[in-house]
């Protein structure tokens, strides 16, 4: 085989190209059918069996008074308004209130849509522990099966197990993407006209996460790479009572999904190694019932002072409990599960009740895995990015967040597919193809096809194991400014040094090689990082998700900005931006970071 | 600390570019608390030989992606506890891409 040839294997063209096909690629692709034009969805597995999606827990998010409009009990009380007064509040002012706006406005037409393609309901409650009942409960597997069913039935094209590797760009267009044939191994030069990209997260730069394996940052490091401005990319969200043993069951968030059930989440303690219910230290009044972030950030402060468990975690305990109240949980549980939802998810149906026997006579030992990516690709409320025919959808998008990803993942995803599937359209309509650059084209084959032709050098995986011991240890949940710059300095040096000696090992086969996909994802995930480590370090306070214990203050004085970056002759360069007010004035004054979440989640029922 | 325990696991190799017919190869893997089929071929992966090719994804059972034949039974490998030394197939071995990667999954 010709490893250095600078033709693409293939050439394929289409109006608006859709990089994933999942609860955001997925639902913008079915919304975008209906303008007549070319669609291609490419996906880096298969349709409802990929990315994050199908393995949501999952609730949507439709203020209470739009839920009856839809059918569902609804709250009265409830209103779009106190909705987007509630997501700005809570996510501590950060968030883009013209994309907040689009989101309330939003919720109830993509549920709709998602109603329509029959997705099936298990219940209307509330979640997230808010007052007002916003919660429509489902489950991320009969999320997606809705969406590939319709997108099936429309007959829109899709190409699957297929990576992009890279954007091009040419007058500041987009002109198309060149990908990989995960299977076949073949390069793909896919022309078009615009593009969304829908590619998730970057999970994968953790070793402790809770997404799937092919969320490897490579929307957002592909866009940072073609000139756009990334943002909030600090605001990374951990998920406390993650399983971190055994290695089987490890990142499973099944407790802290449990938790959010009454009465469970009452009960159980969280104890230090030494049996301490160590909340008593860090918020007395509401214990286990803190905040998310506090629950984190006290069991991440346990588990580095030395008094967490072996595997790295801390203890959930139900010892205290009588064994009458677990089997009751059980029953109730099992009953809700198998006769009301019909459910048959493993987690679900054998290693919930398998773990509430455990809780009986042992306690089990969790901790906080990287879970949601808060920051992402720079868009506006439309979706747009700067570079014209670009747009991004999901969690690889950033800005509407703020500083908490205070509600539903999946109801961004559907609100964000829907409207850059209205969007997009309209501009692929009004232009042609752009030319296609070939010297970014020979540039893009070259690099990827550069570590078949070392014989010596990195092996990926071993790359992999040196990153995650910075990302483990210098960029988890609780940051500081020294680890941060260390960070930084390896993660450069990574960059230039390692990611030019990584090697393709035992065979020149492009066919299913894993060793040579991982060198791809490799540079998306350093890039990920990198961004993540700058924003890190500039982000003198806490806020949030976002925590440095050397800086511990939430200061709405200097801090109510985010962090974006661009990348300008190949070094990151800093802008920060006042988020976009619409009608939510930004408050004043420097809290601690406690007082900062206390006045963010006042609404949050606490019963004990 | 754990009880380290090693088992072996005997694999389905092919690769049809290079090799002219399947054959196994035995990997000796340690098993350190409750791992599935997909934690031993991530270990191999990681560890001992990069070129195995296998589908991961989700890891919990969720994408149902990663269908083999462990010891002649079909099972996803996530989900799949092993203790005892075991052999692994593709799920279709006719239809091999490669190694315990089937056409169609």
């Amino acid at each position: 085989m010709e490893i250095n040839k600078k033709e693409c294997d293939r050439i394929l063209t289409t109006d608006l190209l859709i990089v994933g096909s999942e609860g955001a690629g997925g639902h913008a692709a079915i919304e975008a059918s209906k303008s007549g034009i070319d669609i291609l969805i490419v996906t880096k597995g298969k349709i409802g069996q990929c990315g994050a999606s199908q393995m949501a827990g999952v609730d949507f998010n439709v203020d209470g008074r739009s839920a009856k409009d839809l059918g569902f009990e609804g709250d009265e009380r409830d209103s779009p308004e106190l909705f987007f007064e509630t997501l700005v509040r809570e996510s501590i002012y950060l968030g883009n209130q013209m994309m907040v706006e689009k989101y309330v406005e939003y919720a109830p037409k993509a549920m709709k849509d998602l109603l329509d393609w029959g997705m099936r309901i298990y219940s209307y409650e509330s979640a997230h522990t808010e007052e007002m009942a916003r919660g429509i409960i489902t489950a991320g597997t009969l999320w997606v099966a809705a969406i590939r069913k319709k997108v099936k039935e429309l007959d829109i094209p899709l190409l699957e197990d297929c990576m992009v590797v890279d954007l091009l760009i040419s007058n500041e267009r987009i002109a198309g993407v060149i990908a990989v044939d995960l299977k076949s191994g073949e390069t793909l030069l896919i022309r078009c006209k615009a593009i969304i990209l829908a590619t998730g997260g970057w999970h994968g730069a953790y070793s402790f996460n809770t997404g799937p394996y092919d969320l490897t940052g490579d929307g957002v490091a592909m866009a940072y790479h073609a000139g756009l401005e990334v943002t909030s990319m600090e605001m990374v969200q951990f998920c406390p009572m993650t399983l971190v043993w055994p290695p089987k069951d490890k990142g499973s968030i099944i407790l802290y999904i449990i938790c959010e059930v009454d009465p469970f989440g009452q009960v159980m303690h969280l104890l230090n190694k030494h049996g301490e219910r160590f909340m008593e230290n860090y918020d007395p009044n509401n214990l286990e019932q803190s905040t998310k972030e506090i629950v984190s950030i006290a069991s991440q402060i346990e588990i580095e002072e030395g008094r967490g468990g072996p595997h790295g975690g801390i203890y959930f305990s139900l010892k205290h409990a009588r064994k009458r109240f677990i089997d009751m949980i059980i029953k109730v549980a099992n009953h809700r599960i198998q006769n009301e939802y019909k459910d048959t998810r493993y987690e679900l149906t054998k290693l919930l009740p398998e773990l509430l026997e455990q809780l009986k006579t042992d306690d089990i030992e969790v901790g906080n895995a990287a879970h949601y990516m808060s920051g992402g690709i720079k868009v506006n409320e439309r979706t747009e990015t700067a570079i014209k025919g670009i747009y991004a959808a999901g969690e690889c998008s950033g800005g509407l967040w703020g500083a908490v990803r205070v509600a539903s993942a999946c109801t961004e995803a559907s609100v964000q597919g829907k409207i850059a599937g209205e969007i997009a359209p309209e501009y692929v309509k009004n232009v042609n193809l752009a030319e296609v650059d070939q010297t970014q084209v020979d540039e893009i084959l070259e690099r990827i096809n550069k570590p078949f032709n070392r014989s010596i050098g990195i092996i990926p995986s071993e790359l992999l194991s040196r990153i995650y011991n910075i990302s483990d240890k210098k960029l988890g949940l609780i940051k500081d400014g020294e680890s941060l710059k260390e960070a930084i300095d390896d993660l450069d040096d990574m960059i230039s040094t390692d990611l030019e000696k990584l090697y393709v090992p035992y065979t020149k086969s492009k066919i299913l090689n894993s060793d040579w996909i991982r060198c791809i994802e490799l540079r998306n995930i350093l890039t990920c990082l990198q961004l993540s480590a700058h924003s890190s370090l500039l982000r003198q306070e806490s806020r949030g998700e976002f925590y440095r214990k050397d800086h511990t203050h939430t200061n709405n004085d200097i801090w109510l900005k985010t962090i974006n970056i661009k990348k300008v002759d190949g070094k990151p360069e800093i802008r920060y931006e006042t988020p976009e007010i619409t009608t939510i004035s930004l408050p004043k004054g420097k809290l601690t970071y406690q007082e900062a979440i206390g006045v963010a989640t006042a609404s949050l029922k606490r019963e004990r | 600390m754990d009880e380290q325990k090693s088992i072996k696991l005997k694999c389905f190799r092919f690769d049809p570019n290079v090799d002219k017919e399947p054959y196994y190869k035995t990997y000796e893997i340690p098993l350190n608390g409750a791992m599935s089929v997909q934690d031993c071929l991530l270990f191999i992966r990681d560890n001992l030989d990069s070129s195995l090719s296998f589908f991961v994804n989700c890891r919990l059972g969720f994408c149902r992606r990663c269908l083999v034949k462990v010891n002649g039974k079909s099972c996803l490998a996530c989900l799949t506890e092993v203790n005892e030394d075991f052999t692994v197939d593709p799920i279709l071995k006719d239809k091999v891409i490669k190694d315990l990667w089937s056409e169609g999954f």
